[in-house]
């Protein structure tokens, strides 16, 4: 009991410094056009490979471009996709998951088989592969990624719906009369919404890793386009003479993504979520 | 119970993934470190090189992704361009040129042998000419195939060369690395056509290939049987090392001897490898132009105006020297001034001037609407596309300048990044906007520049079609090769350049040098005056 309370407490603290910094980076990403020191895509190559300074404060890459306007900017597409890709997955996940579930028969049979394709293949596999159908671009590897990570929601949910279509008070809405849709939309969906946070954080996470690993591979985002994996690529050139330019990408990937794997496990220990 | 798995797993990946980016950078020290130590005690004399991409087929009559200097150092030419364009007894000891410039006849070296040893006579050139000319096609970029009458036997060791029309590079073509060079008997496939491939790369080079891991590494040991001059060191070994930091790192640690190449490694490392003092290094005299193509074709394009407007919108000598830390030159004309024929070349200078390429774009009927950044015509944006090697940081790095600097202009420039091949295919289906290019350097310019832009099929042909003067230049270019005058010859050589360069679709950016980096105990390393040459001739190591 004391250390069940304990855990809360801690995960509360977690939750909220969690919460903070990721208010605060949501809000830079919004007024990044405004707070950037300079242009992320001017190119100046007399300034290349400045160090930080008061008019570059964290130096020029090498094509003397402002790093932190370009990290500014580079998190609009970092946060604002992942954001995409999660709502968007979800969306369909939910969706699908939720009328396998509830329905069975051949269309759960149909659907699951379908997901059980996707997810024969690794994440990374099958990212790359439909990338490089698709060609390489920021729109295809959300594409890419929505068409992968679908299946991880409408898995969950079909499994959380299936324990629920038993629940007594379904079998009481269905005796009463309720239609099938008015069962999933007033009973179902929103007993599955809770451990929406928590997939939702850590979904959010691996979304920023997915992307920048694709612009890292020079698959995601084309230049000029500031974008992190894209930069740490670009920095790669530099490491002996200028690691900052891998360093500072790098730390923000690390810190977003770390910050939202806390906040999920914190969350999932707040509410109770199972997860392991 | 799938949920958790995938958890766990991307739990293990996120790790893996961490881990795995900072390895790969230390991956080329650590694991040939332990490779090294062990067969260094082995091979004293053994050199170890890094290069970018797998040495590819020894084959010498095909090309991509065959690697020129690894094809050198098996097979050998009949004659060696030597430093000034001068050209040398190889494997002929000498040769006849009839009075009307059609027959050529060879006198072979009578001491020569094929690695398996069996010996280089007559018969064997004209087996090796033959299979060549049954792929014209292929090979028609290199001007004198394609005017080949007939080969001759005439004994043992005579062999003769009979062509259609006077073409005055024959023999200074004859000097490249492929497709003329000579593969042995045991070497052809049954059916005589080496362009599928061939059984075993025998040639009569100083080197032959020991061991071969695709995408890993090659050995090639000294042919001890060599008739020329016997390499110092016992062996050579390419290490296939994709990433250029990674070569660095790995040559730092002492685990290469020797780095070279154009673009081996980026130029910033060079200059800091330099400073070190550690190393020695070396810079080639220029080799190539590093040229922009445009695609007059495309309607963007296809007017002058656009076409000079982009070349006054960009400060070329900031870009070259900001991009290649000054290590490449910026070029003023679309051929080095070291070439024959090619230093009395008259063109219109074009001179960074942003103002004059914004009247030549409002002249052109570009103009730039309010509250927009791009200019239109006709309600369509000027928007052009460049497509550039994602492999080479230098064009990656001159595509993003240009890019930044005529989007100043009102010119969306977007810039796509493609594999190699990529961009060697769509190049020559005419399928691109704007391309980067470098001519091919000695033993091939002048000449083979002007046929390649002259032939169809090839990428310039169809990229110039909106040149006003096209036909005459294109035969004038047909021309050429057939004077037997050295003066009007170089008044054609001088018309042709003039005019491509004049009328924009082809534009010189700077021209490129090789760098070598190498280890103390190295010496004797010096630049082939072949291009594509291996540069291992006199080399040596003490370890």
């Amino acid at each position: 009991m004391i250390t069940s309370l304990r855990i809360m407490m801690r995960s509360q603290k977690v939750i909220v410094l969690c919460s903070i910094i990721l208010s605060f980076l949501f809000i830079i990403t919004i007024l990044a056009p405004w707070i950037a020191p300079n242009d992320p895509i001017a190119v100046n190559l007399a300034n290349k490979l400045q160090p930080s300074s008061f008019e570059y404060p964290l130096g020029t890459d090498h094509l003397g471009r402002c790093t932190l306007s370009r990290i500014l900017y580079g998190a609009r597409i970092s946060l604002g996709f992942a954001t995409l890709i999660f709502i968007s997955s979800l969306g369909i996940g939910l969706i699908i998951g939720t009328i396998a579930g509830y329905k069975g028969g051949w269309v759960d049979q149909v659907l699951m088989r379908l997901c059980d394709g996707v997810m024969a293949f690794p994440n990374l596999l099958l990212i790359l592969g439909l990338v490089g159908i698709l060609g390489p671009g920021l729109k295809q590897v959300i594409i890419a990624l929505m068409l992968v990570q679908w299946v991880y929601y409408a898995r969950i949910f079909r499994g959380m719906v299936l324990s629920l279509k038993e629940q007594n008070y379904i079998a009481a809405a269905k005796i009463s009369g309720s239609s099938q849709w008015k069962i999933i939309k007033k009973h179902i969906v929103p007993n599955v919404l809770p451990p929406l946070a928590v997939m939702g954080t850590l979904e959010m996470g691996w979304a920023i890793m997915d992307i920048s690993a694709m612009s890292f591979l020079g698959l995601g985002v084309q230049p000029p386009t500031p974008e992190w994996g894209a930069m740490i690529h670009e920095g790669k050139t530099y490491i002996r003479t200028n690691p900052e330019l891998m360093l500072y990408p790098g730390l923000m990937i690390m810190l977003v993504v770390v910050t939202f794997n806390l906040l999920g496990e914190a969350l999932s220990e707040r509410f109770g979520v199972k997860r392991r | 119970m799938v949920m958790s798995k995938r958890r766990n797993s991307k739990k293990v990946l996120f790790i893996s993934a961490i881990v795995l980016i900072l390895s790969t950078l230390l991956l080329g020290c650590t694991n040939e470190s332990k490779e090294n130590s062990t067969s260094n005690k082995d091979n004293k004399d053994m050199l170890t090189l890094a290069w970018p991409r797998d040495i590819g087929e020894m084959n010498p009559h095909v090309y991509n992704p065959s690697q020129l200097f690894a094809t050198s150092m098996i097979y050998e030419p009949l004659v060696s361009y030597q430093d000034g364009g001068k050209l040398k007894p190889h494997l002929a000891e000498s040769w006849e040129i009839s009075k009307d410039g059609k027959e050529y006849t060879f006198n072979l070296r009578q001491d020569v042998k094929f690695s398996d040893g069996t010996s280089f006579n007559a018969e064997i050139v004209k087996k090796n000419f033959d299979t060549i000319l049954k792929n014209v096609d292929l090979h028609s970029w290199l001007g004198f195939i394609t005017k080949v009458d007939q080969t001759e036997v005439i004994d043992q060791n005579t062999f003769k060369l009979t062509l259609k029309e006077p073409y005055y590079p024959t023999i200074q073509e004859l000097a490249v690395v492929r497709p003329v060079r000579f593969l042995g008997d045991a070497g052809f496939p049954k059916d005589g056509d080496t362009s599928k491939g061939v059984t075993k790369p025998v040639g009569t080079g100083p080197w032959i290939l020991e061991e071969y891991k695709a995408d890993e590494y090659a050995i090639f040991k000294r042919n001890e049987n060599y008739w020329g001059e016997l390499p110092k060191v016992k062996k050579i070994k390419v290490k296939v090392i994709p990433d250029a930091e990674t070569r660095v790192l790995a040559f730092e640690k002492g685990d290469l001897d020797l780095i070279y190449g154009e673009g081996a490694i980026s130029l910033d490392a060079f200059k800091q490898l330099e400073t070190t003092g550690n190393y020695e290094t070396s810079i080639s005299d220029p080799v190539a132009t590093r040229q922009l193509v445009m695609n007059t074709k495309k309607e963007q394009l296809s007017d002058l105006r656009v076409r000079q407007a982009l070349q006054y919108g960009f400060n070329k000598k900031a870009m070259v020297d900001g991009v290649t830390s000054g290590l490449e030159e910026k070029a003023d004309f679309i051929l080095p001034t070291n070439f024959p024929y090619t230093s009395d070349i008259d063109v219109t200078a074009i001179d960074y001037n942003v103002e004059k390429a914004k009247a030549l774009l409002d002249e052109a009927g570009w103009k730039l609407p309010k509250g927009k950044n791009v200019r239109e015509k006709d309600g369509k944006p000027l928007e052009i596309e460049l497509m550039y090697d994602s492999a080479e940081s230098i064009q990656k790095a001159m595509a993003e300048t240009l890019q930044s600097e005529w989007a100043a202009l009102g010119v969306k420039l977007n810039i796509v990044g493609v594999e190699l091949t990529v961009q060697i295919e769509r190049f020559k289906a005419n399928d691109f906007e704007l391309n980067f290019f470098s001519n091919y350097g000695a033993p091939y310019d002048p000449h083979t520049f002007v046929n390649v832009v002259g032939s169809e099929g090839f990428g310039f042909n169809e990229a110039i079609s909106s040149y006003p003067n096209r036909d005459e230049l294109l035969k004038q270019i047909a021309d050429v090769p057939g004077t037997t005058d050295e003066k009007e010859r170089q008044e054609l050589y001088s018309t042709i350049l003039e005019s491509l360069q004049d009328q924009g679709a082809i534009v010189p950016i700077s021209y490129i040098k090789k760098i070598a980096v190498y280890q103390k105990d190295v010496s004797d390393f010096t630049f082939p005056a072949n291009r594509d040459e291996h540069p291992f001739t006199g080399i040596s190591i003490e370890k």
